[in-house]
């Protein structure tokens, strides 16, 4: 622990404490999953943390989730504000993922032809470090036209990615290659971004957003090969060649025809796999089950950064990763409960399962 | 000046035929508060209410489409007209802004695919640059029998991955020439392998160069064509160019009024939504200043004299929504938004603009004193109120009150003989701080003890003037709390500076000195009991609110609780003269880390020093003497909370 460590997260430290307390109790999450019907959802919530984000008048479940996304934001915003300068720049690269998804559901409204009101509700509240406000993507989707609404994403460092790209839409007619070109570049400049720590903030980042970029480019690369059927160059080319875990060989292999449920197993012998994972028609649920495993292994990583030393960047990553954890689930439960879905139906899909919560609860 | 304007409620009985000209009446007069109609809202007539909020809403949307035509003409929105707009029909406006759309955007939009095509050609150009002096046809190059061959463009951070991802194929990737971002690259390989080659490329992005057909053949060919193409794409981009501009002179005065026309008739539309409704009539309720109603009354007659104006007697204390007009002279002006800050005065209680204006930089002063200092202060407060300084102009307000205490500063200044830190610069006229530390320390708690009392005696004229009897007799900040503090501080007169062993040449006579000690038990008994006395006299009851016995425990602790207060708050004060030691050695610091010398190091020295003097400690002392306004001063008076006077207006006015 050195003194510019301390001196440097003190603050930061404290701040996220305050925040992390207020996180869903095991209790509440009980509470939620057990609710009748919807507004007795809204009512639980209404006594949480996110009662000041929520307007109970005329709300709608898409609404709902708008406005609980709504406090992810304003913690982006404080913590960023409250960060030294590498810090802040790991967490707007962070926060950019929500961005990029934005533009990903932009593009696509353009595509399907829906209207701004259909489309905002998909995205993200815009904090005030957003590069692309909801006027400019207004404007995306009145432009009612993918190569223009690209042109204003010119002041942002989406675009020489996007205008690049967006030569191949025009040829393809294919939203595939803007949004791959799009992941693909914001994942470089949040890896980037990781490299510019130093020895114990770099140990951090890695295990918590370098645990995220190895699980999107895995994710990717067998998705690419068992539901697009690419060439093995093709998903060389539309993955990553770094990580934490998951290293370019590993991505190779998966190109190249190996056995993925073997791979996945060399990369994480800790967790099991489906043992479909390889074939079309059953790898669906697979794959799905290894998405949550491995957020689920995310979760209990970023839960290890609050004990021990509390000076370094694990402190914000872990919570706001969490956050966004706890917001996943509570999107899934609202829609859940609004499509009155049994509960086993809807909770095996949730990041924290119910007993998991407790061991939230636990380490607070 | 010491109070806001007195404010009548008018209520208006408008018929149906006369409400928009009667609106924009009330607008124009420039002093009339709407406020919501409480006996017949919207929600009672929701066809009146909607039909004005689909005209707010088609007014929105026109405005947005008015200021995308403006944004592709660059034209601003102007200043304000003098004259307010009268409102114009939706459909009127649809059709204006419809007409100004096809003229423009079609243009607009032309001039930008022109530049995009331009940027294109130039791409080309750029790209088969390095291969000028191939002499071969491109198609030729393309369409080769045993060889695969792609020119093209690829992002620099994919280069890597594409060579990487064709190990296993036999391959050449080129690089003719690197940007920024992306590479001019020509990829070749076997065609035989021509399928696993292009889709490797393709998703590496690799561009490939397709020229369309005029401009084939060599590179060089290729080339001389597109120059030509790029000369008449310039040739149209000038063209439409040429257009716009005229355009943006012929419609700029159109577009800017139809803005705000336009807003004008958004701001009329919402304020008659909520006006109340009855068959054939609206009932619009509002406050004006009492002083404006002839103002009022002249501009409705003015449309209509069907306008039944009902004005009320001036209200006489506090209700809630009564909006607050606060006027004071330019001067003072500066030292409203000091309180405002803090909050806006609640109607009927005394506005402490013109108190603050005269304790402010005379705390600040105490301070902060040194000629040279100060001097600095007045310039850049004279900098900041002439509004020279384009950026600085929002700061013009501070700038009178950083001119106020530049000039207390200077004045102090004078009094304790300091000059740009040089304490022997001139003789002190009254004493140095940081030699005669106890007299400062024991005038500034006296000054603050003065303040305090000022503070309650307001106190008392604020419960007089809204008739709480009881407050103004017992209150914690009343009449017998008054008696109280003074009756410690004549005690106090007597024994603290002879235990200090400071002379204050003012002794008290021994009759008055014998009556303070019962003059103090009373006014404590009564200021300890204050609760069951106000309720006696206001006719409240229970005259105790939660049991005796609650009462009893609380007492004691409460009475305490307000000795305490009384006694740090007064303390509090000793900051100033604490604050004018620090800033007295502060300067010696200065002077001693300058040296002897009057060399170049010497006066850098002096000019930091006095340069952080004045921005740090000018800073903190700014702050401190906030402080002391705010959390000692007004705490004892200062109730707050009242509702801003926001008189409609359809545009705003144009800035001074």
């Amino acid at each position: 622990m050195s003194v510019t460590s301390v001196s440097t997260y003190s603050m930061v430290h404290a701040t996220v404490r305050a925040l992390y307390s207020m996180m869903l109790e095991p209790d509440t999450w009980n509470a939620l999953v057990q609710a009748r019907d919807l507004d007795t959802v809204f009512g639980i919530l209404s006594k949480t943390a996110y009662s000041s984000h929520l307007i109970l008048k005329g709300i709608t479940p898409r609404r709902a989730v708008y406005q609980i996304r709504r406090r992810l934001a304003d913690t982006y915003e404080k913590l960023i504000r409250l960060m030294p300068e590498e810090g802040s720049q790991l967490l707007l690269w962070l926060w950019r993922l929500y961005e990029v998804d934005d533009i990903k559901a932009v593009l696509r409204g353009i595509e399907a032809r829906a209207s701004w009101e259909q489309i905002l509700l998909l995205l993200y509240p815009k904090p005030k470090h957003a590069l692309l406000s909801l006027e400019t993507m207004q404007r995306m989707v009145l432009s009612g036209d993918v190569a223009r609404a690209v042109e204003f994403t010119r002041h942002t460092p989406y675009y020489n990615a996007l205008v690049h790209a967006a030569e191949r839409y025009k040829a393809e007619k294919s939203l595939f290659p803007l949004e791959v070109a799009l992941d693909l570049e914001h994942h470089r400049r949040l890896w980037e971004s990781i490299q510019r720590f130093g020895d114990l903030d770099r140990k951090w980042a890695l295990r918590i957003v370098g645990s995220m970029i190895d699980m999107d480019n895995l994710l990717w690369a067998i998705r690419y090969r068992i539901y697009h059927h690419l060439s093995e160059e093709e998903i060389i080319n539309y993955t990553l060649p770094f990580g934490y875990q998951v290293r370019d060989e590993h991505i190779r292999a998966i190109a190249a025809g190996a056995d993925i449920v073997e791979i996945v197993k060399s990369i994480y012998p800790e967790i099991p796999v489906a043992e479909r994972l390889g074939d079309e028609s059953t790898a669906g649920r697979g794959l799905q089950a290894l998405e949550l495993t491995l957020q689920r292994r995310i979760a209990t990583q970023c839960r290890a950064a609050f004990i021990g030393d509390p000076f370094h960047i694990g402190i914000p990553l872990g919570y706001l990763m969490l956050s966004e954890y706890e917001i996943k689930d509570l999107t899934v439960l609202i829609e859940a409960k609004a499509s009155q879905l049994p509960i086993k139906t809807f909770e095996r899909i949730m990041v924290f399962q119910s007993t998991a919560y407790a061991d939230i609860a636990a380490m607070r | 000046m010491f109070r806001a304007l007195a404010m009548s409620k008018v209520q208006l009985v408008i018929p149906e035929q006369v409400v928009i000209p009667a609106t924009e009446a009330l607008a124009a007069s420039g002093v009339f508060h709407p406020t919501l109609n409480r006996y017949f809202s919207p929600e009672d007539t929701p066809d009146h209410a909607s039909h004005w909020r689909d005209w707010v809403n088609a007014f929105t949307s026109l405005e947005r489409r008015i200021m995308d035509v403006m944004e592709a003409l660059a034209v601003d929105e102007g200043a304000p007209p003098t004259e307010t707009p009268h409102l114009i029909e939706p459909d009127e406006a649809t059709l204006n802004v419809k007409h100004l759309e096809e003229e423009t955007l079609t243009c607009v939009r032309e001039l930008e695919n022109q530049k995009q095509h331009m940027a294109q050609l130039q791409r080309y150009v750029s790209q088969l640059q390095p291969v000028y002096e191939l002499n071969a046809d491109m198609d030729t190059v393309r369409n080769l029998h045993y060889l695969f061959a792609m020119l093209g463009t690829i992002p620099i951070a994919n280069l890597e991955r594409l060579r990487s991802s064709l190990e296993h194929v036999p391959f050449r990737l080129v690089t003719l020439r690197r940007d920024q971002y992306l590479a001019t690259v020509i990829l070749f390989g076997s065609k035989r392998d021509a399928e696993v080659l292009t889709r490797a490329a393709r998703s590496a992005y690799l561009n490939p160069l397709n020229l369309p057909e005029m401009y084939r053949g060599t590179p060089a060919e290729a080339i001389a064509a597109l120059q030509t193409g790029i000369e008449r794409t310039q040739e149209r981009i000038d063209g439409l160019q040429a257009n716009i501009d005229r355009l943006h002179k012929e419609r700029i005065d159109h577009l800017q009024l139809l803005l705000w026309r336009v807003r004008a008739s958004r701001t009329l539309a919402q304020t008659i939504a909520h006006y109340g409704r009855l068959r054939y009539t609206y009932l619009v309720e509002g406050w004006t200043p009492t002083s404006r109603i002839p103002v009022l009354q002249e501009s409705i007659d003015q449309v209509s004299n069907e306008v039944v104006i009902e004005v009320s007697p001036p209200q006489l204390r506090n209700e809630a929504g009564t909006p607050v007009a606060l006027e004071q002279v330019t001067l003072l002006k500066a030292f409203q938004s000091l309180v405002t800050t803090y909050s806006q005065p609640l109607y009927g209680e005394v506005d402490p603009t013109p108190l603050i204006a005269v304790t402010f930089p005379l705390i600040f002063g105490i301070m902060f004193g040194d000629v040279g200092h100060g001097l600095l202060l007045l310039l850049a407060g004279l900098l900041l109120a002439s509004r020279a300084i384009k950026k600085l102009r929002g700061w013009s307000n501070f700038g009178v009150i950083v001119i106020a205490c530049g000039v207390t500063s200077m004045l102090f200044g004078f009094l304790y003989g300091s000059v740009f830190s040089f304490d022997d610069a001139l003789a002190a006229r009254w004493l140095q701080p940081h030699v005669d530390i106890m007299s400062i320390l024991l005038t500034t708690v006296g000054i603050g003890a003065a303040l305090l009392s000022l503070g309650m005696i307001i106190n008392i004229i604020n419960t007089a003037l809204l008739g709480q009897w009881g407050h103004l007799l017992f209150g914690h900040n009343g009449l017998t709390n008054l008696i109280f503090y003074w009756s410690l501080l004549g005690l106090a007169w007597n024994m603290v500076p002879t235990m200090l062993g400071v002379e204050t040449g003012i002794q008290i006579p021994q009759a008055v000195t014998s009556l303070l000690p019962w003059l103090a038990a009373i006014s404590l008994l009564a200021t300890a009991l204050s609760e069951v006395l106000e309720n006696l006299i206001e006719g409240h009851r229970p005259l105790v609110k939660d049991g005796v016995g609650s009462y009893l425990i609380q007492l004691p602790v409460e009475t305490f609780e307000m000795f305490i207060s009384l006694f740090s708050n007064t303390l509090s004060y000793v900051r100033m003269g604490a604050f004018a030691v620090a800033h007295g050695a502060l300067s010696q610091v200065v002077i001693g880390l300058a040296g002897s010398g009057n060399g170049v190091g010497y006066w850098a020295a002096i000019v930091l020093g006095n340069l952080f003097i004045v921005g740090f400690e000018g800073m903190i002392v700014g702050i401190q003497t906030l402080r002391l306004e705010y959390y000692e001063f007004f705490s004892k008076f200062f109730t707050g909370g009242g509702a801003h006077y926001r008189p409609l207006v359809l545009v705003p006015k144009k800035e001074a």
